[in-house]
């Protein structure tokens, strides 16, 4: 009803058609290819030119699970992105805690270096990472693959943390030193609760990031620290379209789940607003 | 002897609780930096200077210096089609991008009904893995994805399959679809941080909604417009997975780097480094002459 009165108003009529088969054909154009990777995840049988699968089957994911080992991959990934996730808000929080509660001269200059990795293709410095970390026995570890994505996290939590230690205010801080706390309480009743949104967002994002990062992990994985994003790219070399189907929507659950989280907790912005000073 | 150096300690320490209490902020900053500072060398500097310096080296030798690597990458008659693939591949993203993104954020400023949906759908490619996106694009525009079935049903007059998988012009579909939310989110959050005052202004003094974009709106935009294509277009310059899985022979550099590795037994490495030291100067050139061209153009 609501909106056949919006329609009856007449606000631009016919740019409220306009606008929203913008909006839908490209809603379409973003959401389809998920559509029909789900599809033929779940079908059987689908040869030919036809619009859905005649049958439909769990049977991929099953080869999924059994032939491709995806509980291993899984736990790979999580255990990488766990790694990675901790390392780089360690070293975000730190630096920004020097970055902003203590003066520093040329501040600018060392946040722009700090930041340099997101400017250069990773490629460049993969090939180096790799090369070390085969001289270090590194490769086809856990803790190599997850060093390797800090590379490309780090920069990530230091530029969202920056934001909210901008915002931390000093005086409520000198309140609590006023009141009697020393710096440890300080530090656990009061910044922490503070910042707590800031280091969440920081640590979805990282892993996020490492979560997807293919460059980085295919330059640094063996057999024992397989990941999503590669068993999915050696699965599209094997061919087997289905299994592949059935290993991505598998793997874009967690990626949506962030995605929910963001939009309600984040501003989304956020997601690219560190590279304005580019 | 065991004496002395006990009192060397001890002077040691007394020395050491001195220079806390002159240098200990100070000190306490630079231990501060210190994870960051490593994880930037180690990870970074020092492997970037890895890459160099083996770009440098014979194949397989670890001594020597020649800049072979270079000069077989700059004389070889395929290395101008790549470099040129590259920046068509690039250029074009961000160009589609931005003619996508301007109408999409227009639109989604006036707060349309469902217009959190429509945003939270815009952003779905950000935190996707891109090897995904590629895999089901692929599909979607095979010769038997619905894209094909949508124009044999539904389009009269066009015969047969169109072809998109492997080609540049679907690379760069693909592109697009994968790195516009970066143009997109920049352009919106400029256009919602305009002041409204502005355009009021504007319509008062009598400029129709369509004078009010073309000379107030859309100028005033473009310096946030072009810096966050300057994301897409390092996104896309640097893109891996998608032509990797959906180039077919269309190889970008970064893709040519890695060809270099994965396809010659003993692998290429210092022809692979060649290829990425002149692929990552090639981007910070390029976004150098992009950013003074920016600068000129916010200014004036």
């Amino acid at each position: 009803m609501n909106t056949l009165k919006g329609f009856a108003r007449g606000i631009w009529g016919g740019k409220l058609l306009l606008t929203y088969t913008v909006l839908l054909s490209l809603t379409l154009f973003i959401l389809m290819p998920f559509m029909i990777i789900f599809l033929k995840s779940v079908g059987k049988d689908w040869f030919g030119k036809r619009w859905f699968p005649p049958t439909l089957t769990l049977e991929w994911y099953e080869w999924a699970i059994e032939i491709v080992h995806l509980p291993d991959v899984m736990k790979n990934t999580l255990i990488i992105a766990a790694l990675a996730v901790g390392m780089s808000t360690v070293i975000g929080i730190f630096s920004v805690w020097a970055f902003g509660r203590r003066h520093l001269p040329g501040k600018e200059i060392l946040m722009a270096i700090i930041l340099l990795p997101r400017m250069i293709p990773t490629i460049t410095y993969a090939l180096g990472i790799a090369r070390i970390f085969y001289g270090l026995d590194l490769v086809n570890t856990h803790l190599g693959v997850a060093l390797a994505h800090v590379a490309v996290c780090a920069p990530y939590s230091i530029l969202i943390l920056s934001a909210t230690f901008e915002a931390l205010d000093e005086r409520v801080l000198e309140a609590s030193a006023v009141c009697g706390a020393n710096a440890l309480r300080t530090f656990f009743f009061v910044t922490l609760p503070l910042i707590m949104p800031g280091i969440l967002s920081s640590m979805i994002f990282t892993f996020s990031t490492s979560y997807n990062e293919f460059t980085l992990t295919l330059m640094t994985y063996g057999p024992d620290t397989m990941t999503l994003p590669t068993r999915t790219y050696l699965a599209v070399g094997e061919g087997y379209w289905e299994v592949t189907s059935a290993m991505s929507v598998i793997m874009v659950i967690p990626s949506l789940l962030i995605l929910l989280f963001i939009q309600r907790q984040v501003k989304p912005e956020k997601l690219v607003g560190g590279f304005k000073g580019v | 002897m065991v004496r002395s150096s006990v009192t060397v300690a001890l002077e040691w320490r007394a020395n050491m609780r001195g220079f806390f209490a002159r240098r200990g902020a100070w000190l306490i900053t630079l231990l501060l930096l210190l994870p960051a500072m490593a994880s930037f060398f180690g990870l970074f500097f020092y492997p970037f200077m890895v890459t160099v310096v083996l770009s440098l080296r014979p194949e397989g030798e670890a001594v020597g210096w020649t800049l072979e690597h270079y000069m077989a990458f700059l004389s070889d008659p395929n290395s101008r089609n790549i470099v040129l693939l590259t920046f068509v591949l690039a250029i074009g993203a961000t160009f589609f991008s931005i003619v996508l993104s301007v109408p999409l954020s227009l639109i989604l400023r006036d707060k349309v009904k469902g217009h959190r949906f429509f945003r939270l759908i815009m952003m779905i490619p950000l935190v996707i893995p891109g090897l995904i996106g590629a895999l089901g694009l692929l599909v979607l525009f095979g010769n038997r994805g619905w894209f094909n079935l949508f124009i044999r049903d539904f389009v009269p007059f066009v015969q047969g399959p169109v072809n998109i998988n492997y080609t540049v012009p679907g690379l760069i579909l693909f592109y697009v679809w994968l790195y516009f939310p970066y143009t997109f989110l920049t352009t919106l959050g400029t256009l919602e941080g305009l002041d409204p005052a502005i355009e009021e202004a504007a319509r008062v003094s009598g400029a129709d909604r369509w004078q009010v974009l073309r000379h107030i709106v859309l100028p005033l935009i473009t310096p946030g417009i072009l810096s966050g294509s300057v994301l897409t277009f390092m996104a896309a310059f640097g893109a891996f997975s998608i032509p990797l899985v959906a180039g077919g022979d269309h190889r970008p550099l970064s893709v040519e780097v890695y060809k270099q590795i994965d396809m010659f037994i003993p692998a290429r490495w210092s022809r692979a480094s060649a290829t990425a030291v002149l692929m990552g100067a090639m981007q910070v050139i390029f976004l150098s002459l992009y950013m003074r061209f920016l600068k000129r153009e916010t200014r004036s």
